[in-house]
């Protein structure tokens, strides 16, 4: 099988209350060719965690369909978003 | 399993087989299930309002251990691939009294051609009728676009949530206004889609885009059914097509190419979905919806 793409967004950065707001900047999900991205209201990195409707954050959904053209590396203002 | 309970009120109910086989008839054009009476009966008031809260994180949730997050490596996954497709399908295929708002569950919805949503919206859809903003494009590309036409009891839980409720567009309209801009969408190759929103409640009718939205992009790209596919599908008139290419840019399915050899469109009817959206493009009748039933070879919904 082919390697699997992995996207990490620092959420230490952006979403959940943090430095950076996703929803007032988007970039990584409107220059995605495939739109792999989601904007979704927090349910915590672990289960465990409380979800808030109030915090928003990013996650790389669609893994498969990414075509490894970095272009959101590049976008993200914040440098948030590794690829490997 | 539907058991006697839960049964329609008239018996005439979409059988479990139905759905599963894809045979499913033309089950949005029973006017009863877009009632409010379905709503007090199964409660989904509260329910209705805590999903659209969470909407956009559905796919993040675990459910069952198993969340949607690179789906696509999961279900190539040999053997638990087959049993998350299952999971998935089950949850979203669910025709049991809806439980948990957090997840999809009787989340079942079907691509329909303008004719049948102009049907459903002149004599189906419960009034106060409303566009909202598309969640599937705001999680997506974070873009806010007025275009999911709601019926009944979906005003008063929009009402709560202002990311739903447009800025400068039109929020409550009229039958005839809901019926022009249906019409606009469609022409425009918006996807026209209805759906369960849960089973046994209809409220939904959306004007969809490929690869934004979240129920037509695990069928297209994981085989999942996550949608079905209209009671028709599209037939060519090759002798009336003149090469114009118009309908190939209309097609968010791929399925429509264009043969150099030929000068004509080529339509992949495996990949049609019957949503009719090239048809609004040629001027020449060359490409028309034919029900599903008449073509054997495709009736798989």
């Amino acid at each position: 099988m082919a390697k699997k793409t992995k996207i990490d967004v620092d959420h230490s950065v952006c979403g959940g209350g943090n430095k950076v707001d996703p929803r007032d900047c988007c970039k990584c999900l409107q220059i995605c060719e495939p739109a792999i991205f989601l904007l979704h209201q927090t349910v915590g990195a672990e289960e465990e965690d409380p979800y808030d409707p109030q915090l928003w954050s990013v996650t790389a959904l669609w893994l498969s369909l990414c075509t490894r053209c970095m272009k959101c590396v590049d976008a993200c203002p914040e440098g948030a978003i590794r690829v490997s | 399993m539907l058991t006697a309970s839960y049964s329609r009120p008239n018996g005439d109910r979409m059988c479990e087989s139905c759905l599963k086989h894809g045979t499913a008839g033309k089950w949005y054009l029973n006017a009863e299930e877009y009632s409010n009476e379905i709503v007090e009966k199964y409660d989904l008031r509260d329910f209705l309002m805590e999903q659209y809260l969470n909407f956009e994180q559905m796919s993040v949730r675990k459910v069952n251990g198993v969340n949607a997050v690179g789906l696509g490596y999961k279900l190539q996954m040999p053997l638990i691939g087959k049993v998350v497709k299952h999971l998935a399908e089950n949850v979203l295929h669910s025709q049991n009294p809806p439980k948990n708002p957090l997840v999809a569950e009787g989340h079942i919805g079907q691509v329909i051609p303008l004719d049948d949503a102009i049907a459903i919206l002149e004599t189906c859809a419960v009034e106060p009728i409303i566009l909202k903003n598309c969640m599937c494009r705001y999680m997506s590309r974070g873009i806010k676009e007025a275009c999911c036409i709601n019926f009944g009891v979906m005003s008063d839980i929009v009402d709560k949530l202002p990311r739903f409720i447009p800025d400068d567009d039109k929020y409550f309209v009229t039958r005839k206004q809901a019926v022009e801009c249906f019409t606009k969408f469609n022409k425009r190759g918006y996807i026209g889609s209805i759906w369960y929103a849960p089973f046994p409640y209809i409220n939904n009718l959306c004007s969809c885009a490929n690869p934004e939205c979240a129920g037509i992009r695990p069928r297209v790209d994981f085989g999942m059914k996550s949608i079905y596919k209209a009671e028709y599908i599209i037939e060519t008139q090759q002798d009336n097509c003149n090469g114009c290419k118009k309908c190939v840019a209309m097609c968010q399915f791929n399925a429509i190419t264009y043969n150099l050899t030929m000068k004509k469109v080529v339509v992949d009817r495996e990949k049609c979905f019957g949503c009719g959206a090239c048809t609004h493009a040629c001027k020449d009748e060359a490409l028309y919806l034919r029900p599903r039933d008449e073509v054997p070879q495709f009736k798989e919904r």
